[in-house]
């Protein structure tokens, strides 16, 4: 029991030590000087962006994309490794879930801040066409945001009653919260039943709604008839990228928190070779579809595409083409293939890249397109046949950022980021207990 | 001591004149107004309409430049008479507009002559300007005739006033298309002793229900202006109603939204909906069995 103790006393949430305050006020800085941004941008309209008729999507929608891309880890690890029992997960998926529900429900909020009349939400579901890929978005954010909460729900509940029971005499408020939180669980055979069967749906759902999340993503841009976009290969292009995007965002947040929660005894270098597989596993499938997306069209492109591809080549966006593809994507793929690569500050490093690399891929993808319309751009200001964002664009982007790390790190400070329950039943530290879901 | 004063009172001398020669030179940049160009073409319509295209323009900076948004005042000039008939406002092009459905409105001199005045009145930007278009009425009757199973049309062009056909003018024959009109007939077509043509219609000109609108146009005539004519008649082959608009398809509004796209992504939609609310149910079950 007194290994138990240790575990109990590594794995229980902890207070922010100095480094972590001034990393949540950083994040706290950043968060409202996006609001008072996005505040002005409501009150004098979108005409503070650099959004014209042109470039009528721009950062926010690019962040969103990323959002969204990032919400994928949610499916891929948790989901998949759970459906295929690969016990390496333990220690992962709780982060990986904290970064799913993060990450997806900043995306439905970034959405929101790129509509010019957010008053106007509502019409969205009150005139929506099933037709429109705008309406199947807005059908499955919030369906992937239920589901994503529920997978982080589901398996936290016997950590819940565990941290209960810990914090009762310490901490009896705190104790007092999760006791709530925890709905009366006792381990009883009748509750796991439920909990396991539930996360078992919860398991095989979110693979498809995670799928549809990415397709429906690529599909609000290949149904547009448009260079760059109009791709029978984006759906699959997509769910690559995100598989990438997430994977990345998970091995960099596991390095942060294991580094400050002192975790090494229970997130080892064998995680993160693991994780090193994973993504290198992931790399190589989205350089299949890149080379679809990039390379064939080469062969086969018409005028108005060679002129969008030679931009994205050798022209204009030519730097943050080759930044996205080389730092994101093939330099991570390089350096995963050595087992040193696979080492846990490589990693970290790799998944910073990869990460970085996935945002500016998502900029590449929406705005050159909407720079090269068929029809030339003409009778407007030379300033609107390019487009950078504005300091109101990039304050709330900046924003929505944090805020999405400020979610990560609240939900990392008040919850056990690696299973407590399963990792003691895993290490036999608990008798008389059937294996916990997680 | 005289000196040095002679010497400030020079110097602040030149200063005051410069500084007021400059005041003087921006005052006269504020006040110096721009000349303003007006350009106005006449254009009958038979049986319809009489048209000014007006176009105001003017140099600023070496440079041609679209005056826009200033008020045009149109009006008719006959033996000492003038009668102010309509105004236009330029739009951002320095175009606009003028239309007359009733010819009656304007009147000719005691020549025949018909007189059109276009005035600006002027503006802190541009001064006054005007222009004055001039024309002798002229009219073109076209009709369609068969000549050996040949379809052809045939239009006479006459002076109004002096009720006198026109020979040896020049009369192009089009059909009116979206972007284009389609020329047909030779390359020109000159009236003959009777102020006629005869131009021949090409077989297989597409049409909506197979109309066919044809243009007999005196072009830009230094006399008589922009006269035109219009003779629909069923030559054409009937293009196809490709429209869905009235279809459930991908592009339809909301009422006529394909069949399948209201079941399938509904069954799905709902589908996952009832498993999360069992998901929220298998919650409260959690909550609610503690043994």
């Amino acid at each position: 029991m007194k290994n138990y103790d240790t575990l109990l006393e590594d794995l229980a949430p902890k207070k922010f030590g100095k480094r972590g305050t001034i990393w949540t006020l950083f994040l706290s800085v950043i968060v409202i000087a996006g609001l008072i941004a996005y505040i002005d941008q409501v009150i004098k309209g979108q005409v503070v962006t650099n959004m014209r008729d042109y470039a009528l999507w721009g950062i926010y929608i690019s962040n969103f994309v990323f959002f969204v891309a990032t919400s994928f880890v949610g499916s891929v690890t948790v989901a998949i490794l759970r459906l295929t029992n690969n016990n390496w997960r333990t220690p992962l998926v709780r982060i990986a879930e904290i970064i799913s529900l993060a990450a997806i429900v900043m995306a439905g909020i970034t959405i929101m801040i790129d509509m010019g009349r957010p008053d106007r939400l509502l019409n969205l579901f009150i005139y929506a066409r099933l037709q429109s890929p705008i309406t199947w978005d807005v059908i499955i954010v919030p369906t992937s945001i239920a589901l994503s909460f529920l997978l982080l729900y589901f398996p936290l509940l016997p950590d819940l009653a565990i941290l209960k029971k810990h914090y009762s005499k310490t901490k009896p408020k705190l104790s007092n919260w999760y006791g709530k939180l925890a709905l009366n669980w006792t381990g009883s055979p009748a509750q796991k039943l439920i909990q396991e069967k539930s996360i078992k749906i919860i398991a095989i759902l979110i693979i498809p709604v995670g799928i549809i999340l990415q397709t429906i993503d690529a599909w609000l841009f290949s149904t547009t008839y448009r260079i760059g976009w109009d791709s029978t290969n984006m759906g699959a292009y997509f769910i690559s990228g995100a598989f990438v995007a997430g994977v990345g965002a998970l091995i960099a947040v596991v390095y942060v928190i294991r580094r400050v929660r002192k975790l090494e005894n229970y997130i080892s270098d064998y995680h993160f070779d693991k994780m090193g597989k994973f993504l290198g596993l992931a790399c190589l499938t989205y350089l299949y579809f890149n080379i679809n997306e990039y390379l064939l069209p080469i062969f086969t492109a018409p005028v108005e595409e060679d002129i969008h591809l030679n931009a994205l080549v050798s022209g204009e966006y030519a730097f943050l083409f080759w930044f996205a593809q080389i730092v994101g994507l093939l330099l991570p793929l390089l350096i995963v293939l050595f087992k040193n690569g696979r080492k846990p500050f490589p990693m970290f490093v790799v998944g910073m890249m990869v990460v970085v690399g996935s945002w500016w891929k998502r900029y590449v993808i929406v705005t050159p397109t909407l720079l090269h319309p068929f029809l030339p751009i003409e009778g407007v200001p030379e300033s609107w046949h390019h487009y950078f964002p504005s300091i109101h664009e990039w304050l709330i982007t900046a924003a929505t950022l944090a805020m999405c790390m400020l979610i990560i790190t609240f939900l990392v400070r008040f919850l056990p980021v690696i299973p407590i329950q399963r990792t003691a039943e895993e290490r036999d530290m608990l008798k008389n207990t059937k294996n916990t879901e997680s | 001591m005289k000196i040095n004063y002679n010497i400030r009172f020079i110097f602040l001398a030149m200063i005051m004149v410069l500084v007021s020669g400059s005041i003087l030179k921006v005052n006269a940049q504020e006040v110096k107004k721009s000349s303003v160009r007006i350009k106005a073409d006449y254009v009958k319509t038979m049986n319809k309409e009489v048209t000014f295209k007006i176009k105001a323009t003017s140099k600023v900076d070496n440079q041609n430049v679209d005056v826009t948004n200033i008020p045009i005042i149109v009006s008719n000039e006959y033996d000492d008479n003038e009668v102010e008939l309509g105004s236009i406002i330029t739009n951002m092009d320095g175009s606009g507009k003028f239309v007359i459905k009733d010819y009656n409105l304007i009147k000719p001199d005691s020549s025949g002559l018909y007189t059109v005045n276009f005035s600006f009145k002027g503006n802190d930007t541009f001064k006054r300007a005007s222009k004055s278009v001039s024309y002798k009425d002229a009219s073109i009757e076209a009709k369609i005739i068969v000549i050996d199973s040949v379809h052809y049309i045939t239009a006479t062009l006459k002076d109004t006033a002096k009720d006198s056909l026109l020979s040896e003018q020049l009369l192009n024959v089009q059909v009116q298309r979206l972007f284009r009109n389609l020329r047909i007939g030779e390359e020109f077509n000159s009236t003959d002793e009777n102020g006629t043509i005869i131009v021949p219609i090409e077989e297989g000109i597409p049409g909506v229900d197979g109309n066919l609108t044809f243009e007999v146009v005196l072009l830009e005539n230094d006399d008589y202006g922009t006269v035109k004519t219009l003779v629909t008649a069923p030559l054409g082959v009937p293009i196809v109603d490709q429209s869905t608009f009235d279809d459930r398809k991908m592009w339809s509004p909301r009422n006529k939204t394909p069949i399948f796209l209201l079941i399938f992504p509904n069954l799905v939609i709902f589908g996952m909906w009832a498993f999360i609310i069992y998901l929220f149910i298998n919650l409260i079950k959690i909550s609610k069995s503690k043994i």
